[in-house]
């Protein structure tokens, strides 16, 4: 699976996948009118990652505003997380934001309430 | 056509609070050219990081719906247009309106889920935005509208409000308020 490089726009996030490392980063708004254009290929690549081998993945997240269909391919993303932490697999979520930017905690903390795995929600100073 | 009155319309934005607003057809990339310039102004304004996010966020949803509803039955035309305005009301709320042509049984439907909403407590709308999100996503769905309305909602100090007009005989104009 080829990692993935997705530059950011003013309305979707930077993309970038390291499979050697296991580590899968999100950076910046995601409001575009369709969210799932952009997300297919993110959920795509989790997908083979977690089909493949035991090593654990790292979400790094530093997203800022989602629109509601953005909130929603995100669930979709927690979801095959979860389900790879259920069946053993350590995996684990970092969300950091600007203190002052109390939506995206806010968010943040409402996704964490309806998973198990380790979900941190990290102010930057 | 008459001589456009700038000045009733430079009065009438005045008395109104309005800060932007747009009326005709719009793309996406219109959508979200208008959204930066408003989120430049409030941040401007040195508006909190809050406040600038759900002015934008009621502003995105509310024409990201309507792209959506224009898309999924089909219009186009003035019927696809949209009517959005931004203002600050004399207490220092934001107000986001939009309008938009609907069929008379959509705009019904609107107006009950509308009604719905406005009776939640903010526990009762957290609750149903994470029902709501777990529903099976319908690609043919007439309106992305499911979770939209519910954040509009969550994000307003005040229940949304919203207006039905009839048009002609199979269509009306439907607008939401939604008071920050």
């Amino acid at each position: 699976m080829n990692d993935l490089a997705i530059a950011a726009t003013d309305s979707t996030p930077a993309v970038r996948s390291d499979w050697a490392a296991g580590r899968l980063e999100m950076t910046g708004d995601s409001y575009p009118e369709n969210s799932f254009e952009l997300f297919q290929p993110v959920l795509d690549w989790l997908d083979a990652y977690l089909a493949e081998g035991t090593r654990p993945l790292a979400l790094e997240l530093q997203l800022l505003y989602l629109n509601t269909s953005s909130v929603r391919a995100m669930m979709d993303i927690f979801d095959a997380l979860q389900n790879a932490h259920e069946t053993g697999r350590a995996v684990s979520v970092t969300w950091r934001y600007d203190r002052d930017n109390e939506r995206v905690a806010e968010l943040a903390a409402e996704f964490k309430e309806d998973y198990t795995f380790p979900f941190d929600i990290v102010p930057k100073a | 056509m008459d001589q456009v009155d700038v000045l009733f319309l430079r009065e009438a934005f005045t008395r109104q609070g309005i800060m932007l607003s747009f009326n005709g057809p719009f793309s996406a990339t219109l959508i979200e050219e208008i959204g930066k310039a408003l989120r430049k102004y409030m941040e401007g304004l040195a508006e909190s990081a809050s406040a600038v996010t759900d002015v934008f966020s009621a502003y995105i949803e509310l024409s990201q719906n309507i792209r959506h509803y224009a898309a999924a039955r089909g219009v186009s035309g003035p019927d696809a247009e949209a009517t959005i305005i931004v203002s600050r009301d004399d207490t220092g709320h934001y107000v986001v309106n939009a309008g938009n042509v609907v069929l008379h049984e959509d705009g019904a439907a609107l107006e009950a889920r509308i009604g719905a909403l406005a009776v939640m407590d903010k526990s009762e709308l957290k609750a149903a935005f994470k029902a709501q999100m777990r529903q099976p996503r319908d690609p043919a769905a007439r309106s992305g509208a499911g979770l939209g309305l519910i954040d509009l909602a969550r994000r307003a100090s005040r229940p949304l409000a919203c207006n039905l007009k009839p048009l002609d005989e199979g269509h009306a104009f439907f607008s939401l308020r939604v008071v920050i």
